[in-house]
């Protein structure tokens, strides 16, 4: 989901209210400009928020279409499959492959929908301890475990020894250093990179332990999840979109990347208040916590602005993920401890939740893994993706309410695979060739 | 977080944290500290907590100068050596490059 922080915004427009000055005091034609202004600004402040998105989604894209396409390792089939997923794709008949992927879609829906409710409920009962020890649990789990398999895999592609010592050392400082980034206090920019590469590892993971019908599927399921979870009234992620807006509480920043932009506004009218204009290092991202380790780790994602919650409880061996569902929900923050200054100035972002980076990730990576045109998909859904995000922060702009970010990019990014795959690529082929450019 | 918004006792309590949190084979958390800490510590007007935000960046350059040196004379022999020493070599590596060098 996209969350953007914009009430002391919007209450711009009753600016010379706030003073408790009589509004009857200005001409309504001021009033009206400055409603004007305000709508400008709020399209430009989207934009700026567009751009500053752009940079991680594509970094986290970037990464996992590298790992794709050098280790081959998450390319592989070993015939392990998670334990969401317990049908296997190679059937006989095509008609027993579709049964049997829509079969692990369902299940993989299911979880993540009870995931969903259960962390709802949990944060609806006040049993904040519980969330923030699962949440923690979760990128224990991602940034010990995945980043030593994708570690050891990494120097086996390139054949390079190294010892158990310096392997040690190098997991250990890794895992610390993003736990103490994402959970307590780090400098922005590494908190981001963290929450960029937690992402990158969990869509690795879920591009090689789901077979590609179950993908594709799970990916469009999730869309419409994502659409009604956070649209419908009664929808789980709006129920804690809204509950935590009514306590007033902030959203987890372990699974919400945020692009904090302390924004100046420099308005004639001296009503306004000023703010800073400080460009705020890239968002904040929230570890999306992707628990898919053995253990039954639940992967928090944060929704609301963009955590994504990771909510995975695997007993596979490489058990991996979570609900995504999680993720995209808007985890309420728990009451914290940061002074209301640096509230504040993070009020003013757009909030993407992990999950998001993750779908995004793994659309683009499954499509540079499996699709015959290869590069050209690849670059089809990169773009067909960060079209869908910019109209999602567009309406977000205009809408200034919580709103889901996978449907329109995930639309967009599976027309684009599906379209370039069967009707661009062969047409590429066929000029190439005959030798004929056009 | 920036820095930028917090009083200098938080500074210089972080700052402490970071260094004393390095201690336990930590050298990344010193290097976070030293990076981060760097313009607070040498390039802003001086106010009172700087002294000492300003030794807590130098020791933890220092620190991080010894790890960087042993691990790097450990990785050299280790690599050099690693066929050399047989079955240790393999005991101790956990990936083992496939071919003939």
């Amino acid at each position: 989901a996209l969350r953007t922080n914009r009430r002391p915004m919007s209450g711009n427009g009753s600016g010379p209210e706030q003073n408790g000055q009589p509004p009857a005091a200005r001409p309504a034609r001021v009033v009206e400009a400055e409603e004007d202004e305000d709508e400008e600004l709020t399209l430009k402040y989207g934009a700026k928020h567009v751009i500053m998105l752009f940079v991680p989604v594509t970094l986290c894209m970037v990464v996992v279409v590298a790992t794709i396409k050098s280790v081959s390792f998450y390319t592989q089939n070993d015939g392990q499959r998670l334990i969401y997923t317990p049908f296997p794709e190679d059937t006989d008949t095509v008609g027993q492959r579709a049964l049997n992927s829509i079969l692990n879609a369902t299940i993989m829906i299911t979880v993540i929908i009870v995931m969903t409710l259960v962390l709802v409920l949990l944060y609806k009962y006040r049993c904040y301890k519980v969330i923030q020890g699962w949440l923690f649990l979760s990128s224990l789990l991602l940034l010990f475990f995945f980043s030593y398999i994708y570690l050891k895999e990494v120097f086996k592609t390139y054949n390079v020894a190294m010892d158990y010592f310096t392997l040690a050392i190098i997991i250990w400082n890794f895992g610390v250093v993003g736990m103490m980034c994402i959970h307590w206090k780090g400098p922005l920019r590494l908190q981001q990179a963290y929450l960029i590469m937690i992402s990158a590892l969990m869509a690795l993971v879920f591009i090689k332990y789901l077979p590609e019908w179950t993908a594709w599927l799970i990916l469009a399921v999730i869309s419409v999840y994502d659409l009604l979870a956070v649209l419908c009234p009664k929808g789980p992620l709006r129920i804690l979109v809204e509950t935590a807006q009514e306590r007033n509480e902030p959203i987890f920043p372990a699974l919400i990347y945020s692009s904090t932009m302390v924004w100046l506004v420099n308005m004639a009218d001296t009503d306004r208040p000023k703010r800073n204009s400080t460009e705020a290092t890239p968002p904040q991202q929230q570890a999306q916590e992707a628990s898919s380790s053995p253990a039954a780790t639940a992967v928090p994602q944060d929704d609301g602005g963009f955590s994504p919650n990771w909510v995975n409880q695997q007993q596979h061996q490489l058990g991996p993920i979570q609900s995504t569902e999680q993720t995209r929900r808007e985890v309420q923050e728990m009451p914290s401890a940061r002074p209301p200054v640096e509230d504040d100035d993070e009020e003013r972002g757009v909030k993407l939740g992990l999950g998001d980076f993750i779908f995004y990730s793994m659309l683009v990576g499954k499509a540079s893994a499996t699709a015959s045109g290869d590069w050209n998909t690849t670059l089809a859904c990169f773009v067909a993706i960060l079209i869908g995000l910019c109209l999602t922060l567009l309406l977000l702009a205009i809408f200034k309410k919580a709103l889901p970010a996978l449907p329109i990019s995930i639309f967009f990014g599976l027309v684009f695979y599906f379209a370039t795959d069967n009707l661009v690529q062969p047409f590429m082929d066929k000029l190439a060739l005959h030798q004929f450019y056009i | 977080m920036n820095l930028e918004r917090l009083p200098n006792e938080e500074k210089l309590s972080l700052c402490r944290k970071y260094y004393l949190a390095g201690f336990a084979f930590l050298p990344f958390l010193w290097l976070v500290n030293v990076v981060w800490f760097f313009r607070e510590a040498f390039f802003k007007p001086t106010y009172t907590e700087q002294l000492q935000i300003k030794a807590y960046v130098k020791r933890s350059a220092l620190g991080l100068l010894l790890w960087v040196a042993v691990l790097t004379t450990w990785i050299t022999i280790f690599q050099h050596f690693r066929a050399e020493w047989g079955e240790v070599g393999d005991y101790l590596s956990f990936t083992i490059p496939l071919g003939i060098p």
